[in-house]
C-alpha cells in the first residue's frame, strides 16, 4: 500500500474538512481577533493618546491668584474647558453636569485653594489625579514663599524584566495567541465526539487504512492551523496596535508544540468520556472560561485575590502563557528554570489527559462497537 | 466454494445473549440475506464477521483466512456499508471516495463508482446536503472502492422512500452482474424475495431457516387464499358460499358482504367448478384473486410473530 498517498489523501482531506467548518472559522479566527480587539481599544491607552483631565478655574471675587493661576494653566495634563477663570457657581454647575472632571476655585493669600469634584467620581482617576498635582502645587508654592528649595524630588520609571518597551499591547497580544491555540487544542477534539457517534472511526477500522497516519494526519493540519493563528494574531497585534516583539525563535518553537499537544490530548480526553458533542461543549466551556480569566490571559495573575492564585499555579494554560510570553515578548531562551518548570507542568498535564482519554477509549471500545 | 464460512457464532453482551448459535456458508457471487426482527442479532452478526467485534465463540473463515491470522488480508477483499451513516458530511462524494481510495492497493476509479452508484451529477456537493437516498447510495459506493470481492451492506434501504429503495435494488443486482458476493440484511421482505439468491432468517440469536426465496415459500404450505366478490351482491356471495361448503373444498371461509375469501388446498379443482356453477345460475363475478405466499408468511410460519418493518 502506498503510505505515502494515503497521507498526502488525508491530510487533503482533513484540511478540508478544518476550513469547511464554520466552527473553527469563528473559535479560532473571528472569536480571538474580535477578542483581542476589544481589549486592546479599552484598555490600551494609545501611545500618541496622552492623558488629560477637563478641569475649569473658577476664581472668588476679589481674589488676588495670578501667579498661582499661571501656573496651573501651564500644567500639561489639565485640559482647560474655559479659556478663563469663571464664577465659582458656573464653575460648580459645570462639574455636577460633568462638564469638567474637577473645578479649580482660587481666592485670596490665605485662604485655601478649593478643589470641587462630582461626588460620584470622588475616587476616579482623574479626580486623584487632579488633586495630587494640585496638592503639590500648593506646597511647592508656599516653599517657593518661604523661600525654600525642595531638598527631595520624586521621579517615576516603569520597568520590566524584558526589554523597556514592554506595553500592555504585548501582554494581551501573547495572552492572546495562547488562549487561542489552547482553545483551539481543546475544542477541535470535537471532531472525535462526532466522528464517533457517527461510527467514522469504526467505519474506518473496517478498511485496511493505517489509523496512526490518520491521527498524524489530523495533528499536522492542526498544527498548520495554530501557525496560520499564532502568524494572524501577531501581525494585527504589531501593526494595529503597536505591539512590540522580541521573539526568541528556539523556545518559541518549544513552548508551540508542547503547548499545542498538552491541550490537544486535554480535548482528546474531554472526547473520550463525552456520547455528544453538546456534552463536550459543556464539560469544555466551563474549563475554557475557568483558565481564560485565571491564566493570566488578560490581566498578570499577581491582580488576582491571594486565595486565587494557587489555582492558576496548576492550570496548564498559566504555564503555557508564560511559556509564550517569555519567548514572543521577553526575548527569554531556554536556559531558564521557570521555562523548563512550565514544559513540564504542560508535559505532565499532557500525558495525563492521553492516558485518561486512551483508557476511557478502550473500555468503552465494547460498547461503541455494539 | 464457499467464500465465507460462519459456524456456531456465540456473542452476549453482559446477559443478553445477542447471538446464540449462528452458522452458515455463502458462495462466491451470490446475493446472501439476513432477515429477522429488531433484536434477532443481525447486526452483531455481520459486525463479528466484518472483523469488528470478538465473537464469544464459533469461527469464521474466508476461504481459509480468519481475523486472527490474516485481519489485513481480509480487510482488503471485503467491503462494508453500515448502518450508520458513516462518511465525512464536510467532504464531497468524489471527496469521500478519493479518500478511501487511498487505503487500498488497487481501488476501482472514484468515477466509475459515481457512476455505478449513479451520483455523478451530485459528485461535487457536499455530502451533508444530500438526501438519504444518495448518501445510502454514496455509503455503498465507499463499500465497493477497494474492489473488495465480498460486500456487506447492513439494511441498505432502511428509511428510504420506494424510488431510492429501487434505485438501490438495481445497484445490488448490478453488482451481482460483476460477480460480487454480497450479504444483505434488510427489514423489507418484499427486498429479500427479489434480490436475494438465498435467505438466511434469524430470530433469538439462532438461524430458523435457510434456503432460497422460493423452496422457503413452497415448503411452508399448500394452502392458498382465494378472494373473489360478485356484481350481484350479498345473496350471490351467499349462494356460491353454500356450493363450497358442500364440496367441502374449503380449509376456511370468511364473507363480508358480497366478499368471499376462501382458504383451500385444491384452488384449481375449486375455481374450475366454482366458475361451472356461477356461469350456471347467471352471476357476473366482479373481481378474482389468488394471493401468493410470501417470505412474510414464511417468517410468521417460522417466529410465530408478525413482521414489523
Amino acid at each position: 500500500m502506498n503510505r505515502g498517498n494515503q497521507l498526502k489523501q488525508m491530510f487533503l482531506s482533513q484540511s478540508r474538512m478544518l476550513l469547511r467548518e464554520k466552527q473553527v472559522w469563528f473559535w479560532g479566527i473571528f472569536f480571538p481577533v474580535i477578542l483581542m480587539v476589544i481589549f486592546m481599544v479599552i484598555f490600551s491607552d494609545g501611545s500618541d493618546d496622552e492623558f488629560r483631565v477637563k478641569v475649569v478655574l473658577a476664581e472668588k471675587e476679589g481674589a488676588e491668584s495670578a501667579a498661582l493661576r499661571e501656573r496651573i494653566k501651564h500644567i500639561p495634563v489639565f485640559e482647560f474647558v474655559e479659556a478663563d477663570p469663571v464664577p465659582v457657581e458656573k464653575a460648580e454647575n459645570m462639574v455636577k453636569e460633568k462638564e469638567a472632571a474637577a473645578a479649580i476655585v482660587l481666592s485670596g493669600e490665605g485662604e485655601p485653594v478649593t478643589l470641587i469634584v462630582n461626588k460620584e467620581n470622588e475616587r476616579s482617576t482623574s479626580s486623584m489625579t487632579v488633586q495630587g498635582i494640585l496638592n503639590q502645587l500648593v506646597q511647592q508654592a508656599n516653599l517657593e514663599a518661604a523661600g525654600a528649595s525642595p531638598v527631595y524630588q520624586m521621579q517615576t520609571m516603569s520597568v520590566s524584566s524584558g526589554e523597556d518597551d514592554l506595553d500592555y499591547q504585548d501582554f494581551l497580544l501573547t495572552g492572546m495567541i495562547a488562549l487561542s491555540i489552547a482553545q483551539g487544542g481543546i475544542f477541535g477534539m470535537v471532531d472525535f465526539v462526532e466522528m464517533r457517534r457517527k461510527g467514522l472511526l469504526k467505519r474506518l477500522r473496517m478498511t485496511p487504512a493505517k489509523m496512526g497516519l490518520f491521527g498524524f494526519s489530523d495533528m499536522l493540519v492542526r498544527f498548520i492551523f495554530s501557525v496560520f493563528q499564532i502568524i494572524l494574531l501577531s501581525l494585527i497585534g504589531v501593526f494595529f496596535f503597536g505591539a512590540t516583539l522580541h521573539v526568541e525563535p528556539v523556545s518559541l518553537i518549544i513552548i508551540f508544540v508542547i503547548g499545542i499537544m498538552a491541550f490537544h490530548a486535554i480535548g482528546y480526553f474531554f472526547s473520550s468520556f463525552s456520547k455528544t458533542s453538546e456534552a463536550f461543549f459543556g464539560v469544555a466551556n466551563i474549563v475554557n472560561f475557568l483558565m481564560m480569566f485565571l491564566s493570566g490571559v488578560f490581566f498578570p495573575i499577581e491582580s488576582m485575590p491571594g486565595w486565587l492564585q494557587p489555582v492558576s499555579d496548576i492550570l496548564p494554560l498559566t504555564y503555557f502563557v508564560n511559556g509564550l510570553r517569555d519567548s514572543m515578548v521577553y526575548a527569554q531562551g531556554v536556559a531558564t528554570l521557570p521555562f523548563w518548570i512550565g514544559i513540564g507542568v504542560l508535559v505532565v498535564w499532557g500525558a495525563a489527559a492521553f492516558a485518561l482519554g486512551t483508557l476511557l477509549y478502550r473500555n468503552n471500545r465494547s460498547i461503541a462497537a455494539r | 466454494m464457499s467464500v465465507l464460512e460462519v459456524k456456531h457464532l456465540r456473542k452476549s453482551f453482559g446477559s443478553v445473549k445477542a447471538v446464540q448459535d449462528i452458522s452458515f456458508a455463502v458462495e462466491g457471487g451470490e446475493v446472501f440475506t439476513i432477515i429477522g426482527p429488531n433484536g434477532a442479532g443481525k447486526t452483531t452478526t455481520l459486525e463479528m464477521i466484518e472483523g469488528l467485534v470478538k465473537p464469544d465463540g464459533g469461527s469464521i473463515s474466508f476461504g481459509g483466512l480468519t481475523w486472527e491470522k490474516d485481519a489485513e488480508t481480509i480487510k482488503k477483499m471485503i467491503g462494508v456499508q453500515p448502518q450508520s451513516e458513516s462518511m465525512f458530511d464536510l467532504l464531497t462524494p468524489k471527496e469521500n471516495l478519493e479518500l478511501f481510495a487511498s487505503f487500498y492497493d488497487r481501488p476501482m476509479r472514484p468515477v466509475e463508482i459515481l457512476e455505478t452508484v449513479n451520483l455523478l451529477d451530485h459528485c461535487n456537493k457536499k455530502v451533508k446536503v444530500l438526501s438519504g437516498g444518495q448518501r445510502q447510495r454514496l455509503a455503498i459506493g465507499l463499500a465497493m472502492i477497494g474492489d473488495p470481492k465480498i460486500l456487506f451492506l447492513d439494511e441498505p434501504t432502511t428509511g428510504l422512500d420506494p424510488q431510492s429503495r429501487r434505485n438501490i435494488w438495481d445497484i445490488v443486482l448490478r453488482l451481482k452482474e460483476m460477480g460480487k458476493t454480497t450479504i444483505l440484511t434488510t427489514h423489507y421482505m418484499e427486498e429479500a424475495e427479489k434480490l436475494s439468491d438465498r435467505v438466511c432468517i434469524v430470530d433469538q440469536g439462532k438461524v430458523i431457516a435457510l434456503d432460497t426465496p422460493s423452496a422457503l415459500i413452497g415448503k411452508l404450505t399448500e394452502e392458498r387464499e382465494l378472494r373473489l366478490s360478485f356484481f350481484d351482491g350479498e345473496e350471490a356471495a351467499m349462494d356460491v358460499e353454500r356450493f363450497v361448503r358442500a364440496h367441502s373444498w374449503a380449509v376456511r371461509m370468511e364473507r363480508d358482504g358480497k366478499y368471499l375469501a376462501v382458504w383451500t388446498v385444491q384452488p384449481e379443482d375449486m375455481l374450475h367448478s366454482l366458475f361451472g356453477y356461477t356461469k350456471e345460475r347467471g352471476y357476473r363475478v366482479d373481481q378474482v384473486s389468488i394471493r401468493e405466499m410470501s417470505l412474510e408468511d414464511v417468517f410468521i410460519a417460522c417466529t410465530g410473530k408478525e413482521w414489523r418493518d
